[in-house]
């Protein structure tokens, strides 16, 4: 038996997120899928680890593995980002890739991988994709031969927990952006999207967004009215929807149930006295304005008409807010349900440690660092 | 057992569904209505067989006094949530129409309106009229509830001051459908029950005072079931006159009887 292999492999992770790098540091390191099975290997060979996943986000890129020398992923990861590095690239690149990571071992490892599959580590606190991301990457290395009985029993815990926070907790409640808050809200006003029309005013990037997150769910049909027309015809193109000449949008706001308005007019383009005269041939139908327009372009005395909500970029930003708030708050009774994940998952680490015989050693680590 | 005790249990379990609603809302646990709906079953069930049981006893359907009518109605009231309000994603309704059960089936239970009313046989079209009637008036309160918890939202998102509430209540488009459905079937029910009524056998004059508060509110309910579609009506003054409908209906069902010589419970 070698040296290494003689001492109790440990659970070790690091790599670059968002807390310590900035993105022109990040987006250097970063990985496609593609190319993610096939940075394993040399992970593996730099980092000295026996076991090892590779996980790329917008905002991370981090390792987790088992190493038989604790330290030797700390002293090499930067060159082997810096390894993937095109020729020409600054010499300073490894420098930076090193002063902006990070690294951990043992509890603090399994700790790290639990508040990231939670999402408690994520820039939207709460947010669900990242446990997508970290299966994906789990996938790619376990089909790569690249994990073994402690990254699987790892990752398993880690998503097990995942699931335990999310549904004790209102970790994941309210959504904390501007369109998702739009969405929603949309949502509790009419009970389902299906069958419903949305008014695009405006061809901006926002309001394109939240049309189609509105499309997502169901809505079905899609105006769109913008000054210049060609832009409306085009966006109407992408959405499947229609486009409709900009001094007549007015007489089709009767027929929708949602808009979204975006423009860039110093004015206000929809009035109280304009809506008033629609709504009353809307059969009491409820109209939805989001105004993402600044300055805003829906006179804020709508909201005073009946069956008209009207809500503005702030609004919607403050709703935004308090949901984020909200997730933070909860963060304490999350770390709370981690705990005893956390506790089982070491304790099974501590005993596989102590085993005797080839059972406890068999980590596929390599014999020289 | 006594029939009364029936009543009581039944109350007894719309009381911890009361308790569990209030503890499943604060706790934002508002999707485990299952247990919820078990539970008013159950009751539903020991308001049956006390109904049932004081029809045996008394050899007509039970609707002799005030009792028995309040009774009936929070009986009518279970049925229509059990078989409507459970079926549009609106389950929640169950943790409203709860306390409102209990809180009628308590005033019945303990004030004193169950008085023996000795009666000759009432005849089937008389107890068609007043059986069909009281279901009628079951769904036009579970209606009523719908609508109340319509306001409670709707205010929510006009003040832009969404508290836990709004997320965790039925969202607004669905309270709208379930209300106005339920409305429709409890108008069609009004229809049927006073349409019964014509029929029964009277021996004096007619009950113009029950009558004149019938026809209005026959003809109040035809014009807020319409008016959406002809006049435009908003959905937040539908929601206001169904719940203020039905407060007349309750703040006066037992006074208009007392007036009307044919409908008077004996107290």
């Amino acid at each position: 038996m070698s040296a290494l292999s003689s001492s109790t492999p440990a659970l070790v992770c690091g790599g670059l997120s968002f807390h310590e790098a900035p993105v022109e540091i990040r987006e250097q390191a970063a990985f496609s899928d593609e190319a993610l099975a096939g940075a394993l290997a040399r992970l593996r060979e730099i980092l000295g680890l026996g076991e090892a996943v590779l996980i790329s986000t917008c905002n991370r890129v981090e390792y987790f593995g088992i190493a038989a020398d604790p330290e030797q992923p700390a002293r090499r990861w930067a060159e082997f980002l810096t390894s993937f590095r095109e020729a020409g690239a600054p010499a300073t690149a490894q420098a930076d890739f090193a002063a902006h990571s990070f690294h951990r071992t043992g509890r603090a490892c399994v700790e790290h991988l639990f508040r990231l599959t939670a999402g408690l580590d994520s820039m939207v606190v709460g947010e669900t994709e990242i446990l997508g991301q970290i299966k994906e990457a789990y996938r790619i290395a376990s089909e790569a031969g690249m994990t073994g009985k402690r990254t699987n029993r790892l990752f398993q815990s880690s998503f097990a927990a995942a699931k335990a926070v999310r549904s004790q907790t209102r970790i994941t409640r309210g959504t904390v952006s501007v369109g998702s808050v739009a969405v929603e809200l949309a949502e509790r006003l009419f009970g389902q999207l299906r069958g419903r029309t949305v008014m695009v005013l405006g061809a901006g990037a926002t309001s394109e967004r939240t049309a189609r997150s509105l499309q997502s769910r169901g809505v079905s049909f899609i105006l769109v009215a913008n000054r210049t027309h060609e832009k409306a015809e085009k966006l109407a193109g992408e959405l499947g929807g229609e486009a409709v000449l900009w001094d007549r949008f007015e007489e089709r706001v009767e027929e929708v149930d949602i808009v979204i308005s975006s423009t860039s007019a110093p004015h206000y383009v929809l009035t109280r006295e304009r809506l008033e005269q629609v709504r009353r041939r809307r059969s009491g139908r409820p109209l939805f304005l989001i105004d993402l327009a600044v300055p805003r372009d829906i006179e804020p005395g709508v909201n005073f008409l009946e069956d008209v909500y009207l809500y503005d970029i702030d609004d919607l930003e403050s709703i935004a807010r308090a949901n984020q708030k909200e997730r933070s708050a909860e963060m304490v009774r999350c770390e709370r349900i981690l705990d005893p994940h956390v506790d089982r998952l070491m304790a099974w680490v501590a005993q596989l440690g102590n085993l005797p015989g080839p059972g406890a050693d068999s980590d596929g680590l390599p014999s020289a660092a | 057992m006594d029939e009364r005790h029936w009543l009581a249990l039944g109350t007894a379990l719309t009381l911890i569904s009361s308790g569990w609603g209030t503890f499943a809302l604060g706790a934002g646990r508002t999707q485990s209505t299952r247990w919820n709906n078990a539970l008013l079953l159950v009751a539903w069930l020991c308001q049956s067989v006390f109904l049932y049981q004081r029809g045996q006893r008394i050899g007509h359907c039970p609707l002799t006094n005030l009792f028995e009518t309040v009774a009936f109605l929070t009986w009518a009231l279970l049925l229509t949530y059990l078989l409507i309000g459970t079926s549009y994603r609106v389950s929640l309704l169950g943790f409203f129409t709860a306390p409102v059960v209990s809180l009628l089936n308590f005033f019945a239970l303990v004030a004193p309106i169950d008085r023996p009313n000795p009666i000759p046989p009432l005849g089937w079209q008389l107890e068609l009229h007043a059986s069909v009637t009281l279901l009628a008036y079951g769904a036009l309160g579970l209606a009523a509830v719908a609508a109340m918890l319509y306001l409670i939202q709707e205010r929510q998102l006009k003040a832009h001051h969404l508290g836990l509430w709004f997320y965790r209540l039925p969202a607004m488009g669905d309270l709208v459908k379930v209300q106005r459905r339920v409305l429709a079937w409890g108008f069609a029910l009004l229809t049927v029950g006073l349409c019964a009524g014509f029929f029964v056998a009277r021996n004096g004059s007619v009950d113009w005072v029950k009558l004149v508060w019938s026809a209005g509110v026959w003809v109040s309910y035809l014009i807020l079931l319409l008016a959406p579609s002809l006049f435009g009506l908003s959905s937040r003054r539908a929601a206001w006159f169904t719940l203020g409908g039905y407060i007349f209906i309750l703040m006066t069902f037992w006074g208009i009887n007392s007036l009307s010589h044919a409908h008077r419970f004996a107290v």
